[in-house]
């Protein structure tokens, strides 16, 4: 109730901000708004660690004046004076700007309908609620196996309202809820502990199934007790759907942005149309995916969402694009501002995400289409290789270069999973990877901005200890 | 805050970023902690928030098996603030601009294989209170200055990027002894360089870990197995204060009293003095970083290390400013005694995992053969275990630097290192022959 009032009140000071912004010098003018509530609750080692509720509201504008001079400001003190303030400070800012060649904000377009964004359950969740499903996952994991530990984790509820407005006609505001269940847990027997495990679970609904993720995170542990070293060796390598989310996504979307691609320095710059991935790779962004993590009815500066065909059979069709990255490179705009992009940029670590920033070009949905076998079948098919779950260390994005430790990784002979592996990495340029992709499993999983499921790459480095 | 972004040469984003809010910590119990923020200051709001947290203390206090003996924080009532010797009020917008723009122009001196070039300035001017029930009245003002230069150079088309980032607590005159310009420029030229090296090779090798890729070292792999909440999960440095758990050439500590290093905090997000913290002493295991709940649970008193990144988040156990003592060696020395190896230098970033398991990022190496320096190469990861890889230190250099830093454990958090060279044995994986 307290949410609905505050976004009433703060709807209505920006569009006066906006209509006072009109009077000025200003070619263009634009806000983005949130206000939120988040209960959540954090489990650190067996234990409900605390418990919080954050309330947070505010808004960003930008304001763009002849020559494609843009300025940026926002605050999260709600009245109407400070709204208004910001509004001429974004103002005063663009005049010290340069030109930015092709700057462009959307154009007001109907949105499509996206369902299961909201969900009053979620909106209702109480924190007793919350710290029963934490207690859930921690029992779960525990009883499993009574070597695991739950070590940490964060059960989390978000409710809130999300709105832009700009002088070219866009005006649309969208209520949605998020629900986040994850757990990392080890294991300990006598001197041995393992390396962390991970499972989690992102909705949009009241559905959060903590027995599921904890039973994983028990599962996943006790499969990693007593691991062998690797010797080096070169071939088959599954890629679970984790460490596909992490690395090889971080890979596919530099090269994938707009703003990449307007630089050259995408890898795949003036490759469209052209073979850059194994036939059997088909990739799309999908804003519209009923119950999708990231799926909106308008991006993150109004634009209407879609779904964009991106690598079909492994030829590049389309990249990631805003107003201003379409403009530039003279092509349809697919909706992917985002002010929420993930990724380790340091910029966006300080500064916050939201009102808090401009947009950047993100995807909502990263698609990888599945195939039909399942990760048993893979294995099955395997003389000699690797099962990655999943690897630590950053992939160097520009250049497709991974080079990262086996943190949850198996050795596979004669089809089967023999042992974890302890220590050694994985080494290699992610766009090779792509084009030795030979078969994609149907496990796909949900994370907060990919769809995607295991991939198994030929001719993969392994690098032993 | 102020943020402005120059991408090749466009002034690609400047803002203005004003925010504020109260966070509100309750102890229930002797059990349970709840907490609650808004970014509403009237009274309702904040004493909203307040009811908040106790309720949310109150919920989960029936479940905590354990009593928390807190140690009381002296009460104490202070007024701090960094050290400003040009204050960011002083200079005009047009000053600031000019600030990544000079980088830019330092970085388009390398040619053309410049394809990507990004500078990014931040000032922090954080005013902060601290007030608690224990009669507690902190007051403390900190700016923050921070440059970040990453710039990708192309060639055919390999793709070579290179950064650096300058940052400290104080003012502008961050730029008096390194310029924008220049710092452009070096970055650049580095970039440019690798275009003409082979990948580096995978396997294991002795190293030597300059400064610019020991503090990541330092942070990753050590530092975090020595914050409490980490450490108490079990497996790294567990439960092994007294025991050798590094090599005998390294002592490591904590300080948030560093002048000028990014993590400089006279107290931290409980009220507790940042004092200068002893964890690892001549390769003996001295103390964890604390915050005031591990530390009641491990019977000692909290160390400082309790820091939030705004109002809106609860303290977690931080490093502030971490720090190896300088060694015995010069550079030289230390690479006059390597048969075969690798000089790896400036970072790219890393993890840690509670078992101590790193991984980190380097940007470029250099083969040591029979003591001398050969040809360069490109950046890769390197992996291993922090326990195993600091007992193969054999060297350490004599002189330190201080470099900026920053972490993602859960929240943002920016920080300080202070780093001689190392020399070890550590997995690297390249792509390389």
């Amino acid at each position: 109730m307290e949410l609905d009032e505050n976004w009433g009140f703060l709807s209505n000071a920006v569009h006066k901000a906006i209509r006072a912004l009109e009077e000025k010098d200003i070619t263009h003018a634009e806000a983005f708004y949130t206000s939120t509530q988040t209960t959540e609750v954090a489990i650190r080692n067996s234990e409900i660690l605390t418990q919080n509720k954050v309330d947070d509201s505010g808004v960003g504008f930008r304001v763009v004046i002849a020559d494609n001079k843009v300025g940026f400001a926002c605050t999260n003190t709600l009245s109407e004076k400070s709204i208004l303030e910001t509004g001429e400070k974004a103002l005063a800012i663009a005049k010290v700007s340069s030109e930015i060649p092709n700057f462009s904000l959307p154009e007001a377009r109907q949105p499509p309908k996206v369902k299961g964004l909201f969900d009053l359950r979620i909106a209702d969740t109480t924190v007793d609620e919350a710290i029963d499903i934490a207690k859930r996952v921690i029992n779960a994991s525990e009883n499993f196996d009574n070597r695991v530990i739950a070590k940490d984790g964060r059960v989390l509820f978000q409710s809130g309202w999300r709105g832009i407005t700009n002088t070219l006609g866009v005006d649309s505001e969208e209520r949605e809820t998020k629900a986040i269940v994850y757990l990392g847990g080890a294991g300990k027997q006598n001197d041995e502990v393992t390396g962390s495990c991970y499972d989690f679970m992102f909705t949009r609904k009241a559905d959060l199934d903590p027995k599921n993720v904890g039973e994983n995170v028990g599962k996943m542990v006790t499969e990693m007790f007593k691991p062998q070293p690797l010797k080096s060796f070169q071939g088959p390598v599954i890629f679970g759907p984790e460490a596909v989310s992490y690395q090889l996504v971080d890979v596919l979307v530099d090269a994938l942005k707009g703003e990449t691609v307007m630089t050259g320095r995408s890898a795949w710059t003036k490759k469209l149309g052209q073979m850059v991935a194994s036939e059997n790779l088909t990739i799309t962004d999908n804003a519209t995916l009923e119950n999708g993590f990231s799926s909106r009815s308008f991006d993150d500066e109004g634009f209407s969402s879609q779904t964009a065909t991106l690598v079909e059979k492994g030829k590049l069709k389309s990249f990631l694009h805003n107003a201003t990255s379409a403009k530039a490179l003279t092509t349809e705009n697919t909706g992917n501002a985002s002010r929420f992009a993930g990724g380790f940029e340091m910029v966006h670590m300080i500064v916050g995400s939201g009102y808090r920033t401009k947009p950047e070009i993100y995807p909502s949905n990263l698609t990888i289409e599945p195939g039909n076998k399942r990760k048993e079948e893979l294995v099955s098919e395997i003389g000699k290789g690797v099962l990655i779950e999943s690897m630590a260390g950053f992939s160097q994005a520009s250049s497709g270069l991974i080079s990262a430790q086996l943190s949850r990784a198996f050795f596979i002979q004669n089809g089967e999973m023999k042992y974890p592996i302890k220590g050694g990495m994985v080494s290699g340029v992610a766009f090779d990877w792509f084009k030795q992709i030979s078969i994609i499993g149907k496990d796909s999983k949900q994370f907060q901005n990919a769809v995607v499921p295991s991939l198994r790459i030929e001719n993969v480095k392994l690098v032993g200890t | 805050m102020k943020t402005c972004t120059v991408k090749n040469g466009i002034v690609e984003e400047f803002s203005d970023i004003s925010l504020s809010g109260v966070g509100v910590r309750a102890f229930v119990d002797n059990k349970s902690w709840g907490f609650s923020s808004t970014n509403m200051l009237g009274f309702e709001s904040v004493k909203q928030s307040l009811e908040n947290s106790i309720k949310l203390a109150k919920t989960s206090s029936h479940l905590k098996t354990q009593e928390l003996k807190l140690e009381p924080v002296r009460e104490r009532v202070a007024d701090v603030a960094t050290f400003v010797k040009k204050p960011i009020g002083d200079f005009s917008a047009e000053d600031i601009v000019d600030i990544p723009l000079e980088a830019h122009k330092g970085a388009k001196e390398a040619g053309p294989q410049v394809a990507d070039m990004k500078a990014t300035y931040i000032s922090i001017e954080d005013e902060k209170y601290f007030l608690s029930s224990e009669g507690t009245r902190i007051h403390q003002n900190t700016t923050r200055v921070l440059l970040f230069i990453n710039v990708i150079a192309k060639s055919n088309g390999l793709l070579c990027p290179a950064s650096e980032n300058l940052g400290h607590a104080g003012g502008l005159e961050l730029f008096d002894r390194t310029s924008p310009y220049s710092l452009g420029k070096s970055v650049a030229e580095s970039a440019a360089k690798l275009l003409k090296t082979k990948a580096p090779p995978s396997g294991k090798f002795h190293v030597i870990i300059h400064p610019t890729l020991c503090a990541t070292l330092l942070h990753e792999a050590i530092g975090h197995p020595l914050e409490a909440d980490l450490a108490m999960t079990g497996g790294g440095f567990g439960d092994r204060i007294g025991e050798l758990v590094s090599s005998k050439f390294i002592t490591i500590y904590d300080d948030g009293h560093v002048e000028g290093g990014l993590g400089y905090f006279p107290y931290d997000d409980e009220g507790v003095e940042c004092k200068r913290t002893v964890l690892i002493e001549n390769g003996i295991l001295k103390s964890f970083m604390h915050d005031r709940t591990s530390a009641a649970l491990s019977n000692v008193s909290p160390t400082g290390n309790a820091h939030a990144w705004d109002y809106s988040a609860e303290p977690l156990i931080r490093q502030t400013n971490i720090g190896i003592k300088g060694g015995n060696y010069s550079l030289e020395e230390m690479i006059e005694d390597v048969e075969e190896g690798l000089l790896l230098e400036g970072t790219f970033g890393g993890q840690a995992d509670v078992n101590a398991d790193f991984t980190f990022g380097f940007q470029k190496a250099k083969w040591i053969r029979k003591g001398r320096i050969a040809e360069e190469l490109r950046g890769a990861n390197v992996a291993g275990n922090a326990i195993e890889v600091f007992k193969t230190i054999d060297a350490v250099g004599k002189e330190t630097i201080l470099r900026p830093g920053a972490c993602g454990k859960f929240q943002f958090a920016v920080q300080g290192r202070v780093v001689p060279a190392i020399r070890c044995k550590i997995l690297v994986g390249g792509t390389g022959d």
